[in-house]
Order: C-alpha cells, then sequence, then structure tokens
C-alpha cells in the first residue's frame, strides 16, 4: 500500500530546482561556478545525463547563456544558473533571447552586491531581474520562492511560463532558499508537457524556413515586433500574476516581502501577532513581474500602512508604491548587504511606526 | 644584482605575510610568496591585480589583506585587464615626469581566471604588448567554487561537475595546453614552474620582470581540497609531476625553448595518479585503458617537448 501522503524528500533548494528542472523535461544545461549556486550545477552534473540530458559546464556565465541560445532555438528545454554578478554577465544573452522570443529558464541565487559582495543570501537584485536587466524594451517573468518546495514548484512552472509565452523566465532565489534544506515532494511534478515548438529550428526538411532572430533593421519591422511584445507582455500580466495573503482578514497593517524576507515577515504575521497592539496581514508577491500591483492595491485599502520588508536598500519598496498610488502610507525596512532580517526586527520596526498615530521619523 | 641565494631572500622582507586564509598545503601561498620574493629585487615596487579565486579570498578578506603591496580585485574575467589599465597609467606617468621609480606589474589568477573566462583579457593584454607578468597559478579545478572542472583539469580527474559514475570516467577531455597558446602570442618570455624548484621558479620570475614586454608563467598549484590528497605531501607531489613529466618545467625566450628539469628516469604516470584521490576511480577494471592513454599522451607531449628543444639549439647554432 501506498501511503497517503507525498513521499517528501531532505533536499537543499539548489537540489530540488534542479530535481523540478528534470522533471520539467529539461534536457539542456550550461553552467558556470559561483557560490552559493553550486549545489545546483552540481545536481544537474549528476543528474542530467543519466536522464539523456546534456549537461555542459561553460568556460564563462557568457558562454553558458548563449549555449542556451542555441539549444532553445533548436527546441530543447533549457536552464542556466548562477549568482549575482554571473548574473550580471548574463544580461546581454538574456537581452538576445527575449529580442528572438526563444524560452529558457534563468535561476539567480542572489548573493550581495554590488561588485564582488559576499556571498551571503540578498535580494539585490530586484531591479535587475523585474526590469529587464540587459539592453532593450523587454520583460521577463521573475518568480520568487519563499520555500525550498516553491523553489521546486516555481522552476517547474518556470519552463511552462517560458515555453508559453516564448520568453525567458527567471526564478529569484537566494542564498538562504538556495542552500537551506527543507522536505519536498516531488510527485506532482510531471510528466513534462512541453507544447509544439513549430517555430524551432529543426533541420527538418520540407517545411517553411524558420528565421530566429532579434535583428530587425528596418524601423517599420521593429516597431511592428516591438507591438507584439506590448501584447505578449500585457497577457503575461493579465494572465501570471501570482501573491500569497497570510495573516488575519481586517489586519490594520500590511507587510509587503519575497523570497527569505517574506518567512521572516511569516513569523511576525503569524505567531507574533498575539504581541502587537494591532493585526498584521503578510502580502506576498510571487512573480515579481508581472507585480500583483492592483491585488496589492485592493488589500491595502482601508489599512493604516504598508511596511515593505526587503534584504536590499530599497527596491521592492518602489512597485508597491507604484501599485498603492498614496492610498495609504508606505514604510521600509530595509537590509541590504547580505542580512537577513530577524523577527523581532520586523516586530519592533511595526510597533515604532504604527504603535501609536502621533510618532514620526525612523527608530 | 638579482639573486635566488636562499640565504640573501632569507633577509628580504616577505611581502605576502602569514595570517591569510588559505587551507593547509595550498600550494598558492608557498607560489606567491615566491614571485614576489624575486620580483622586488633591483630596487623594483610590485604593483599587482588577482582575480577571483582562492588566493584573492583567502589573503583579501576585508578589512585585512596579506598583501604588503599595492593589490587591485576587480572581477573574475579582468586581471589581465586591470593589469592593462595600471600599467599604461604608469607609463602616462612617466612620460609626463611624474614617477621615476621601476614597477613590476604583476598579474596573479588561478586557472579558472587564466584558461577559461579570464582567457579574453589575458589574450588581449599579451597582443597589445603590455609590460607585466601573468602568473597563473594552476590547482587544476575552479576549488573556489567547490572543485568544478576547469580548462586546466586533466583527463580522468573527479571534480563535482565531472563526476565519476558507473558510466562517466571523471573528465573526458585533455587538459589545456595554455603555455603552449600563450607562446604563439609570440610574447618575449613564458615558462612554467613549480614550487619544488623555488631556485628556478625565482630565476624565472627575475627573468620576467625584466623583460620589456609580456610575460607569462604557469606554475603548478596542489591543492589537498581538490586533489584529495594530504597537505603535507604538497611540495612531494610538485616533485612528482616534474619526475613523471606531467608538468614539465621549460621556458621559452625570444621563441627559444629550454627544457629547466629532464628526470634521469622518468616515472610512470601512475605513480602520480595513485597519490590522489581524485584519479581514485581510474584504477577500477573498467578505466584501467585511461591510464594507458594518459600515459601515451604524456609521452607524446615530452617527446615534442624534447623535439622542439633540439630543433630550436640546432636553429640557433645554425644561425651563429
Amino acid at each position: 500500500m501506498r501511503a497517503k501522503q507525498a513521499e517528501r524528500v531532505l533536499v537543499s533548494g539548489n537540489e530540488a530546482a534542479g530535481e523540478a528542472a528534470l522533471r520539467a523535461g529539461c534536457t539542456f544545461y550550461a553552467g558556470y561556478p559561483i557560490t552559493p549556486q553550486n549545489r545546483l550545477t552540481a545536481y544537474m552534473a549528476e543528474h542530467l545525463p543519466r536522464r539523456d540530458g546534456t549537461f555542459v559546464q561553460a568556460e564563462s556565465e557568457v558562454a553558458a547563456i548563449n549555449m542556451l541560445y542555441g539549444a532553445s532555438a533548436g527546441g530543447a528545454r533549457c536552464m542556466t544558473s548562477s549568482s549575482s554578478p554571473g548574473i550580471s554577465l548574463k544580461q546581454e544573452g538574456i537581452s538576445y533571447l527575449a529580442g528572438s522570443e526563444l524560452p529558457a529558464v534563468i535561476i539567480n541565487v542572489q548573493r550581495g552586491g554590488p561588485g564582488l559582495g559576499n556571498i551571503a543570501p540578498a535580494q539585490s537584485d530586484y531591479f535587475q531581474a523585474t526590469r529587464g536587466g540587459g539592453h532593450g524594451d523587454y520583460r521577463t517573468p521573475v518568480l520568487a520562492p519563499a520555500t525550498v518546495q516553491e523553489f521546486a514548484d516555481l522552476t517547474y512552472l518556470a519552463f511552462d511560463l517560458a515555453d508559453r509565452y516564448r520568453n525567458p523566465v527567471m526564478v529569484l532565489s537566494d542564498g538562504m532558499i538556495g542552500q537551506m534544506m527543507e522536505a519536498v515532494a516531488f510527485d506532482h511534478l510531471g510528466p513534462p508537457a512541453p507544447p509544439p515548438k513549430p517555430w524551432a529550428l529543426t533541420g527538418e526538411p520540407g517545411r517553411k524556413r524558420n528565421v530566429i532572430k532579434s535583428f530587425q533593421p528596418v524601423v517599420e519591422d521593429m516597431v511592428e515586433f516591438h507591438k507584439r511584445f506590448l501584447e505578449k507582455y500585457a497577457r503575461i500580466e493579465r494572465e501570471e500574476v501570482r501573491f500569497e495573503l497570510t495573516g488575519p482578514q481586517e489586519a490594520e497593517v500590511l507587510l509587503v516581502a519575497y523570497g527569505t524576507s517574506a518567512r521572516v515577515c511569516r513569523q511576525v504575521a503569524e505567531r507574533m501577532a498575539g504581541d502587537l497592539p494591532f493585526g498584521v496581514a503578510l502580502f506576498r508577491p510571487i512573480t515579481l513581474w508581472p507585480f500583483p500591483a492592483a491585488a496589492l492595491a485592493h488589500v491595502a485599502q482601508g489599512t493604516r500602512g504598508i511596511l515593505v520588508v526587503e534584504m536590499s536598500a530599497g527596491q521592492l519598496v518602489e512597485d508597491v508604491r507604484l501599485a498603492v498610488e498614496g492610498a495609504c502610507r508606505v514604510e521600509l525596512l530595509p537590509s541590504p548587504g547580505g542580512a537577513v532580517p530577524q523577527a523581532a526586527e520586523v516586530a519592533a520596526k511595526l510597533r515604532y511606526l504604527f504603535g501609536s498615530q502621533e510618532r514620526k521619523g525612523t527608530p | 644584482m638579482a639573486t635566488t641565494s636562499l640565504k640573501k631572500l632569507s633577509d628580504m622582507p616577505e611581502l605576502l605575510t602569514g595570517g591569510h586564509a588559505a587551507c593547509p598545503g595550498c600550494g598558492g601561498p608557498i607560489i606567491i610568496r615566491q614571485v614576489l620574493l624575486a620580483a622586488q629585487q633591483d630596487g623594483r615596487k610590485v604593483v599587482a591585480s588577482i582575480s577571483t579565486g582562492c588566493m584573492e579570498v583567502s589573503t583579501t578578506i576585508y578589512p585585512d589583506s596579506a598583501w604588503r603591496v599595492p593589490i587591485f580585485h576587480s572581477a573574475f574575467e579582468n586581471s589581465a585587464a586591470t593589469i592593462s589599465g595600471a600599467e599604461a597609467a604608469y607609463r602616462s606617468l612617466k612620460r609626463q615626469g611624474k614617477y621615476e621609480g621601476e614597477i613590476a606589474f604583476i598579474a596573479f589568477g588561478g586557472d579558472g581566471g587564466t584558461y577559461d573566462i579570464g582567457f579574453q583579457s589575458l589574450s588581449g593584454a599579451l597582443e597589445r604588448g603590455h609590460n607585466f607578468t601573468y602568473v597563473c597559478y594552476d590547482n587544476e579545478a575552479y576549488m573556489n567554487t567547490g572543485i568544478q572542472r576547469s580548462g586546466a583539469t586533466p583527463k580522468g580527474a573527479w571534480t563535482t561537475t565531472a563526476p565519476d559514475g558507473t558510466v562517466e570516467p571523471g573528465k573526458r577531455e585533455i587538459k589545456k595546453d595554455l603555455t603552449a597558446i600563450v607562446a604563439a602570442h609570440g610574447v618575449p618570455y613564458c615558462a612554467q614552474a613549480s614550487p619544488h624548484r623555488p631556485r628556478d621558479l625565482m630565476r624565472k620570475v627575475q627573468k620576467a620582470v625584466a623583460t620589456e614586454g609580456p610575460c607569462f608563467l604557469n606554475i603548478l598549484s596542489p591543492c589537498p581540497r581538490g586533489w584529495r590528497h594530504d597537505p603535507d605531501v604538497t611540495i612531494q607531489l610538485c616533485k612528482l609531476a616534474a619526475d613523471t613529466c606531467v608538468w614539465p618545467l621549460y621556458e621559452i625566450e625570444n621563441g627559444k625553448l629550454s627544457i629547466n628539469y629532464k628526470p634521469k628516469e622518468k616515472k610512470p604516470v601512475r605513480e602520480w595518479l595513485k597519490s590522489q584521490q581524485r584519479f581514485r576511480h581510474l584504477f577500477a577494471p573498467k578505466n584501467e585503458h585511461l591510464i594507458e592513454e594518459i600515459q601515451a599522451e604524456l609521452d607524446a607531449k615530452w617527446g615534442q617537448l624534447l623535439a622542439r628543444e633540439a630543433f630550436d639549439n640546432e636553429q640557433e647554432q645554425e644561425s651563429e
């Protein structure tokens, strides 16, 4: 007899993402070493060839992302992973993938920056991820997991989204989610169902020739190209918004956070609620682009204010301000440089900001 | 005058201090100390750059630095580009009469930062002809990030991204011959060295820093973590690498190749492979044939070196 509960295994986030990619039918992975995502590369090196896939360790991040350009054009489900400085190097390739409408999955296990920074978990690549980090007018859906299970689930989803929209998709994790171990179920992932790719460069004889390119030297052609992009991006904004709301229905104050900082905030909203003189709920964007702006604006109505908690100097907070359009107070608890905020710190900030109506300034 | 006398060198200041965070038995700091001891002679100052890697991470943990010379770190792929900029600025200052001293510009990089991602900037700097010395400490994999294969990883070695198993025998591809690739740029001086022969290594450093133009030193750097050996055999392993001709010591000066060490009795590569756990799986029956292949490839390489040396000697005699 099989147990009713799905079998769960204790794995790190990096390994969970790797396994999810394999279950999503990823047949090509190219990577390059960088901490804190190396376990993912090692996992793919060990397991991808066993499932008839191809693993390549490239000579640089630039090479790895351009290998995806080739693999994706050939119709393969493909992935690369890196961490912040390496993702910077990949931006040119991501721009080309977006411009050529090629599906690919890019995993960023973020670390502290700028420059070499450090290898501590961080969320400082928010702008780069959500604004299209390379050159040109493009967007990439960005999925932000807050648990190891979700890292697996969203990696799996990323392959579907990438194929559905013919667009690169980024999973924005961090050194905490990447390296921590949690019990993860994989049984619900798969079997993969990639859509047919009649546009792919398969070398098939007899059919109309396929052309994949981002180069549009005639301005009118490029304008047409962009019209199509805009329609696609609008469709993604309509159909792919994901978020989670936890805590009491009638919360007076709203926490907004994603990924690791959302884990900290969830602790505040769920376990420390009794210690606070007002109800606190957590709004957690799961898609950072498309940002759940309408949902957030709706939830924010009637609250006294929002506290944004992010492991960066103030990036997510801009999207929150754009979403609520001045309808309520938006405050920030920044935690840049690789520091993870503590629940007590968040609670203290909440108490200071919203404990009484009169007080102003920062603690 | 430059010296490689150990007695005299022992009185010179160490430009890489102790107290850094490199692993016990790491070849890297031994190499850097020897390089800096040699480079500072004849009143030269040293300006260094280093690419991301073990030596950068372990010697420059903020706010400390083990370096007693100015040192730059930029990104993984940019050690040679960074030193190019510094050297160009120095030339400009000299031209303007704003600086008079002699500076040896030395770029350091591991094999990942040199053979692979940093190769573009290295090749560019060599081609432009900056007056600098590039020192690669070659530990044959990306050790800093947890032992991933590099272009310098030898055939058959286990790494986390070239694992061995029932099908795979570790890395399948041969090691890139970077010293030969650098030589093909037509640089005035390049050499392979090893820290078990410090006088040879330091003589080569002195030669490189005294030579006008881009020079390159490729230095074998054992890694107990990645090669899977005890930390106390680092220097013995270097000697074994030379005795098996896995790491031949030679130099190419203005196109003329000289071999600096010829083992009286060339040891079989089997001894080298046995000395490190990263090659352990090669001794399984299904992989034994690889050992023969590796031996044959090494023999061919060594034969080519001997032939090239003989050819260069003949050419020299003819021209005289």
